[in-house]
């Protein structure tokens, strides 16, 4: 019996870092619309030299960030992509000022807000345009974002 | 927390290991918290692709609007050129091949604007396969042919008889393995006459011949060869 509970306190301590880091996903559950589906088109319908293959799509986003834990505190919110499938893929977005406007490639993450929180949540209109390579398309792809917030 | 409970959680083994499990439970329970923020995770979008697949074939005069490497824009058009000769009565048959000249003015490249193609020599021919498919694929372009040209009369005359050689102007005209080579008619069947690599133009300039070695009765030949582009 004795081990157990500095096994339990070693593997806790373990898990517990990412906890302690200052980079946290924010509830950004109240976004609409959710799952939307992007129709993509090609960048360039002739495919001139060099070939060009990306497909790119428009899609207005309502972002509600819910950051209400970092309230009066500054922080750094960034839009992350992280890679996936259909592989590599990058983003841009216009905004209407709360948020910046900004670009990101896959597996990385853009800088979208800086500054005091003074307000529980955040809200902005997002024209997000996604380009793809053409050629990795396959099937329908479900492409996850996500925010977060580095706090000072 | 009531003293019942709290004698529950009375274990031998003294107050450093008491406290020990208490500290990692309230760990775990931090931790488990802070991975449930994680999951609250961002929005997601579905993508998938709107036509991926665009072929474009011109033969002759086109529906090209701008040029190809300029992101020019492929339409239709209904034009249907002509390629033709008029052999003299004193050559008729003599064994001389007969150059063909067409009706087309499209001399110029759609892919650039380049002027590739001599008219009314030669015939522009060109296209591009626009896929999402990945790897070094290519699709035919084939003709449909028909058995034969007719006069008014009825007379007939082999489109067998009709061949074609291949080129164009520039380093790319001069290119041994035309996208679309040289080749003879097959009467009464569809033939392939080139190919499209994926996601490339291709192009030539074909210039016809009656080969002229037969006597048909006096007369206008007409017929009509359907090219068509093929995708997957």
């Amino acid at each position: 019996m004795r081990p157990l509970p500095r096994l339990l306190l070693l593997t806790v301590l373990v898990v517990a870092v990412p906890a302690d880091a200052k980079t946290t996903v924010i509830d950004d559950s109240g976004t609409l619309p959710y799952d939307a589906p992007l129709v993509l088109h090609w960048q360039q319908l002739s495919p001139r030299r060099p070939v060009n293959n990306r497909m790119t799509g428009t899609l207005t986003v309502r972002v509600k960030l819910h950051v209400a834990p970092w309230l009066r505190r500054p922080g750094r919110i960034y839009l992350a992509l992280p890679a996936q499938q259909p592989g590599a893929m990058s983003a841009s977005w216009s905004t209407q000022g709360r948020l910046l406007p900004g670009r990101v490639s896959s597996g990385s993450r853009s800088l979208v807000y800086s500054g005091l929180i003074t307000t529980p949540f955040i809200e902005d209109v997002l024209q997000l345009t996604l380009e793809v390579d053409g050629t990795q398309l396959r099937q329908l792809y479900h492409v996850n974002f996500r925010f977060e917030m580095d706090e000072e | 927390m009531s003293p019942l409970r709290r004698d529950t959680y009375q274990r031998p083994g003294g107050a450093a290991l008491h406290n020990a499990s208490r500290l990692a439970r309230l760990v775990l329970c931090a931790a488990l918290l802070a991975s449930v923020s994680d999951t609250v995770s961002a929005f997601t979008v579905t993508i998938a692709a709107a036509a991926p697949k665009t072929v474009y074939l011109q033969v002759g005069v086109g529906g090209f609007t701008g040029y190809y490497n300029a992101g020019g824009t492929p339409g239709n058009n209904a034009t249907v050129n002509k390629n033709s000769v008029t052999v003299a009565a004193a050559a008729v048959g003599n064994g001389t091949p007969q150059a063909m000249t067409t009706d087309s003015t499209v001399g110029a490249s759609s892919y650039d604007g380049f002027a590739f193609c001599n008219v009314p020599a030669q015939l522009y021919i060109g296209g591009f396969y626009r896929t999402t498919l990945p790897g070094g694929g290519s699709v035919n372009v084939t003709a449909t042919v028909p058995a034969a040209l007719v006069d008014a009369g009825g007379d007939t005359l082999s489109f067998a008889r009709i061949s074609w050689t291949t080129g164009g102007n520039g380093p790319t005209g001069s290119t041994p393995t035309q996208p679309f080579p040289a080749g003879t008619f097959t009467a009464g069947a569809v033939q392939t006459v080139g190919a499209i690599a994926q996601n490339q133009w291709a192009e030539s300039c074909w210039t016809f011949s009656y080969n002229n070695t037969t006597l048909p009765a006096a007369g206008t030949y007409t017929g009509r060869v359907l090219y068509t582009l093929t995708a997957p």
